[in-house]
């Protein structure tokens, strides 16, 4: 848990597990690139470059292409980039508030994100309090075990406008006149899909921060306690601040998951209503697969990429100054 | 040497993502990085069985599930009866495009592909990834006895055949429940105004009519329906073609068409629910135990999916019956339906033989006594059918003066941004849609195609 000064980075970085193998966490001086180096790095850089070096300068330089059947066709330089810009599906700026695929993206970003984080961290420290915690634990991990398509099939019965289909409204049903629909509402659509989402992710973060806040070591608690602070205070001074570390993880997890978010989609509503329920990674799939332009959908990706760079940046720069619970 | 270093390392990561989330590369389809709530969203293929035969085996992919199979496989047997090749047979309804985009990119095609999409079918065509009729023994010129024009068209690419009716549905049928029309006291509607008329009539006893609209398709059909029957055929032909104009007043005029019925006041639940509710929910509506409303459109199909999936009590004539949709302005016989073609992808002896195979009325007769479709091959009469429903369906299709494809099949799949169905689910949730936007981004995948 030690935050290491900029100075000791690369002591840190010794006993750092999850740093990338190619990271020069390990400072390498000229002689010892000997054949033990290229023995061990050598399958992980030849992996590395066909199955991901590779595919990606494919996608970049494809997303400058017509891209049929996925093969360079055609020259067409911006113009998928323009395209996409102007496309109002994919981001639209001109209404208040803004839509399209990366607006909803970033809805997913923030809301997702930040429920799943809040919810799993109430979870975790309300269940360390009582006897049956592993019970409640496994309760709130079981949706992790469902696949994310049998995950938006059961929401599908759940969000049914009709009563005798949908659970929700079957719940609803005596206090409401006529049924909500809830995929079939532009205005309600994502705050649905979203909802959906944090029920399937909330167990994990509750076993990442459980586990986080079980390495606080109780004589920091015990501590805190005789000096005569409250609960509250130790929650918002000594709990947080100590799992600061393992949210940020957890939030970064989660912001990639966001970005690369399809599943939910493609089964509960197929980005509908019209376009209003699209993401980014939706509407690659939609353009190359279905749209059959591979290079719109390269296009697509290399923005996806873009915006996961700072992400994984931070990502990294955490990694590297710090050990991770 | 520290700072040197760490942009290369934040490359790999972003590297690894984009990687794992890029579709089109290399013909492998994504791999999803192992993390959780968005794992892999696979349909599964189902690979089916594999009747042997002494000459050989070909590789046939389907979209076709439930019924369409059973009948489909049945075909298969005849096939390798009479021609000694056997067939490996693979079904997947889910996931069907991408699973044969990446066998044509992996250089791995099925031999024979059924296709469900005439802008899909332009899109294999062009690629040089379809093999044509003609180059497969079989004289092109003579189909034209055996299918109907209206279907033939439908396959041909910049003027050559690249594939064959299969099976085809009519989607100018208008289902309804007799017994909530009787208890109602009124009869089939012939005319627009007239099924208004009923819809008025029906409306509290129970309901007048059931629609999902989630699976947007359901609507294009609808607009494709009024579109022909309002505007004519000519103007039908020319709105699905590359030359059309979506900007066109016609256009307009058969959304408000549609609105006339396609509104709270007629569809069960109100329009918003409607727009959530899966069409087979709607069906349901309909034709389960007890009916909230009396009316449902959409295509021959649903005949088979009420009386075999929705509610197996249900009796033809008595809870299940349909009447051709109401006529519109224009009083010529005509109807649009949905269909699949069969083309093959390699030119491999048993290619051949199945093709040559698919177009003898015999194997049509085969596939015709199962029900679960209706041919297009003109060798089969209406003998062949098993019941009912399924023979006047036939019937329909064989005495409309013109028949054209299902249009919103026939533009071009590659529209960027909003598509004709989710267009009209908003234009039925009462905004208004930018039709000549709309025009601007088809002309666009035309152009592009």
């Amino acid at each position: 848990m030690a935050v290491v000064t900029p100075g000791g980075v690369d002591a840190a970085g010794v006993a750092t597990t999850a740093a990338p193998a190619t990271s020069p966490a390990t400072p390498i001086a000229g002689r010892r690139w000997d054949r033990a180096v290229i023995l061990f790095l050598g399958p992980t850089a030849l992996l590395m470059l066909i199955f991901l070096i590779y595919p990606t300068l494919y996608t970049i330089a494809l997303s400058f292409n017509r891209g049929r059947r996925g093969e360079f066709t055609e020259w067409v330089g911006l113009q998928h980039y323009i395209g996409l810009l102007n496309d109002k599906s994919f981001i639209n700026l001109s209404t208040f508030p803004p839509s399209g695929a990366i607006w909803n993206n970033v809805l997913w970003a923030i809301f997702y994100t930040g429920f799943v984080i809040f919810l799993g961290l109430v979870v975790a420290v309300l269940a360390s309090r009582v006897r049956y915690e592993s019970i409640i634990k496994a309760v709130v991990f079981l949706p992790m075990a469902i696949a994310a398509t049998a995950l938006a099939i059961i929401w599908n019965f759940v969000y049914a406008p009709d009563p005798n289909i949908g659970l929700l409204n079957a719940i609803l049903d005596p206090f409401t006149s006529g049924s909500i629909s809830w995929l079939g509402n532009p205005a309600l659509v994502n705050a649905a899909l979203i909802a959906a989402g944090i029920w399937g992710s909330v167990g994990f973060a509750t076993v990442i921060l459980s586990a986080a806040l079980k390495s606080i070591p109780s004589e920091v608690l015990e501590a805190a306690r005789t000096d005569g602070a409250n609960e509250r205070q130790i929650f918002f001074r000594i709990i947080l601040p100590m799992v600061s570390l393992p949210i940020s993880v957890l939030a970064v997890t989660l912001l990639v998951n966001v970005i690369k978010l399809f599943d939910l989609i493609y089964v509960l509503t197929n980005g509908g209503p019209g376009v209003s329920s699209r993401v980014i990674a939706f509407t690659m799939y939609n353009e190359s697969i279905p749209g059959g332009q591979f290079g719109r959908g390269a296009a697509i990706t290399v923005i996806m990429l873009l915006l996961l760079i700072p992400i994984m940046a931070f990502n990294i720069r955490r990694f590297r100054s710090s050990r991770v619970v | 040497m520290t700072r040197t270093l760490r942009f290369p390392a934040i490359l790999l990561s972003a590297a690894f993502i984009a990687a794992a989330c890029s579709g089109g590369g290399g013909g492998s389809s994504s791999a999803p990085a192992a993390s959780e709530p968005g794992a892999s969203a696979s349909g599964g293929a189902s690979g089916g069985p594999v009747t042997s035969g002494a000459a050989g085996e070909i590789n046939v992919l389907s979209l076709w599930g439930g019924s369409e199979e059973e009948a489909f496989k049945k075909v298969l047997a005849d096939f390798t009866a009479k021609t000694g090749w056997g067939v490996k047979y693979e079904a997947d309804r889910q996931t069907y495009s991408t699973t044969l985009q990446s066998r044509i990119t992996g250089g791995n095609p099925p031999d024979i592909a059924i296709i469900p999409g005439i802008g899909f079918l332009r899109r294999f065509a062009k690629d040089g990834s379809l093999k044509k009729i003609s180059d497969l023994g079989v004289d092109a010129s003579t189909l034209t006895q055996d299918y109907p024009e209206g279907f033939l068209a439908a396959g041909t690419v910049d003027g050559e055949l690249y594939a064959l009716p299969a099976k085809y549905n009519n989607k100018g049928t208008m289902w309804f429940r007799p017994d909530v029309y009787k208890a109602a006291n009124v009869t089939a509607p012939k005319t627009w105004d007239e099924y208004k008329a009923m819809l008025e009539t029906t409306k509290d006893k129970p309901g007048a009519m059931a629609l999902g609209a989630k699976d947007d398709w359901n609507l294009t059909d609808w607009f494709e329906s009024i579109y022909i029957r309002q505007s004519g055929v000519d103007a039908y032909d020319k709105l699905f073609s590359k030359d059309g104009d979506w900007s066109d007043p016609s256009v307009q005029k058969t959304v408000d068409t549609m609105l006339e019925v396609i509104n709270d006041k007629y569809v069960v639940g109100g329009i918003t629910a409607a727009v959530g509710r899966a069409w087979t929910d709607a069906i349901a509506q309909v034709f389960g135990p007890t009916p909230k409303a009396g009316t449902f459109y959409e295509g021959g199909f649903v005949g088979g999916i009420a009386t075999g999936q929705t509610n197996k009590d249900l009796k033809i004539g008595e809870t299940i019956d349909w009447y051709p949709f109401p006529t519109l302005g224009n009083t010529e016989d005509v109807t649009t339906f949905g269909g699949d073609v069969v083309g093959a992808l390699t030119e491999s002896e048993g290619a051949k033989a199945f093709v040559q195979y698919l177009i003898t009325p015999e194997a049509n007769k085969v596939w015709a006594s199962t029900g679960a479709i209706v041919s297009p091959h003109k060798g089969v009469g209406t003998d062949a059918y098993p019941n009912d429903l399924v023979v006047r369906e036939a019937q329909s299709l064989q005495s409309a003066a013109k028949i054209r494809y299902d249009g919103s099949d026939l533009l071009p799949a590659g529209i960027q941004g909003e598509q004709m169905g989710q267009a009209l689910q908003r234009a039925i949730a009462g905004e208004k849609v930018d039709w000549a936007d709309f025009q601007t981004r088809v002309k666009a995948a035309w152009d592009a195609e």
